[in-house]
């Protein structure tokens, strides 16, 4: 399967096919991670929090191929993608692995994933670098056995995503 | 003498372990300090109490590799509603990972939003195994470390300190496990279960 998770509405065509899964954060509720581990310890791989983010989770755990689409602000993830990954979390397990000797968590039934990362708005040269590094972080975390960071202005946007789409082709 | 403003950014403040933080800090500061967590409806109440701090010190835990939302987004009000004398920005983060770099990535977005916005930057300290460590022998280290944070700020001699368990990797990885065992037990939940691969009962 392949997701394709976006902070805002696109138009794309290219993403009508059964392998394709294009959720729009921006038309869905999510509430903020509490913290409060309960995804981990009290219903382990089920948020306490039963809003739409328990809907999206498990096509992300799925998902061999990823495509992000977000805002970058201060360098990281903008408001809207990252509420939905930090909700993400159920899909690790609270215990503790050794990844290339870092400590990390355990992932649940999380597919290794091909993740392309398309960042927009970044407003420097640094801001961009920055972004970078937190996707190489989110490696680690997240399952990707392989990245790639894409920028894009907002103008250009909807033309970079289908790019990256179309060459999902053939299926 | 400075006065330091703490914001606890963590989505958890009144329970979290960035507050624990907060209280070490205020105790070996030698400075008046104001302890404030960030909540959803105090962002504006934050924003015009930050005039009256020559220092501000976010206190928040490390989320998804970064900043949490509840920081982000006061950080966002506060961009849009600066005060008019721009405190110090200071830093002290914790992650649940052993290693205090996991904590990097996070400290270089509140460096560049400093940057962005013409806040002075000054101190970091970076906590790994922040989880845990105040529940442990080594508490100490953390609470040492937390009084050379507030020393650095209260002189104006900023600098970057890092503190975690001095234990070997593979150690902490059954002592995590240890504590989240507890943890779990707690709420009657087995480490079997603790250890589902399924993830909402794997619907799709």
């Amino acid at each position: 399967m392949k997701l394709i998770l976006s902070d805002r509405h696109l138009e794309l065509p290219e993403a009508d096919h059964p392998s394709i899964k294009f959720i729009d954060l921006s038309k869905l509720k999510i509430a903020n991670c509490i913290g409060c581990f309960g995804c981990w310890t009290k219903t382990p791989g089920r948020c306490v929090i039963r809003d739409d983010a328990v809907n999206v989770y498990p096509y992300i755990a799925k998902s061999d191929s990823v495509l992000y689409i977000s805002r970058v602000k201060y360098g990281g993830y903008d408001t809207t993608m990252k509420t939905m990954l930090e909700r993400a979390i159920p899909v690790q397990q609270a215990f503790i692995r050794l990844v290339h000797g870092e400590t990390h968590h355990v992932q649940r039934n999380v597919a290794p994933k091909r993740a392309v990362v398309i960042g927009y708005g970044a407003l420097s040269k640094e801001e961009r670098n920055l972004f970078c590094k937190l996707v190489a972080r989110n490696a680690n975390n997240m399952n990707f056995e392989s990245f790639r960071v894409v920028f894009a202005s907002e103008q250009e946007l909807e033309a970079t995503v289908r790019k990256e789409v179309s060459a999902w082709r053939p299926l | 003498m400075a006065a330091i403003m703490i914001l606890n950014g963590s989505p958890r403040a009144p329970r979290s372990n960035s507050k624990q933080y907060a209280e070490l800090f205020s105790k070996s500061c030698r400075s008046e300090t104001e302890y404030f967590p960030i909540t959803r409806t105090n962002h504006l109440e934050l924003c015009r109490a930050v005039e009256r701090f020559s220092d501000l010190l976010f206190v928040f835990p490390l989320y998804a590799d970064g900043i949490p939302v509840t920081l982000l987004n006061f950080l966002k009000v506060l961009e849009a509603h600066p005060p008019q004398k721009k405190p110090v920005i200071s830093v002290l983060i914790n992650c649940g990972f052993l290693e205090p770099h996991q904590n990097d990535t996070a400290v270089q977005m509140l460096r560049l939003y400093c940057k962005q916005n013409g806040y002075p930057f000054g101190s970091v300290l970076k906590v790994g195994s922040g989880e845990a460590i105040l529940t442990t022998p080594f508490r100490f280290l953390a609470a040492w470390k937390i009084k050379r944070l507030a020393s650095s700020i209260c002189s104006a001699q900023y600098r970057t300190l890092e503190v975690t368990m001095p234990i070997p990797k593979r150690w902490f990885l059954k002592a995590s496990s240890a504590y989240w065992l507890r943890y779990g037990r707690r709420n009657g939940v087995t480490k079997e279960e603790m250890e589902t691969m399924q993830i909402e009962g794997n619907p799709i």
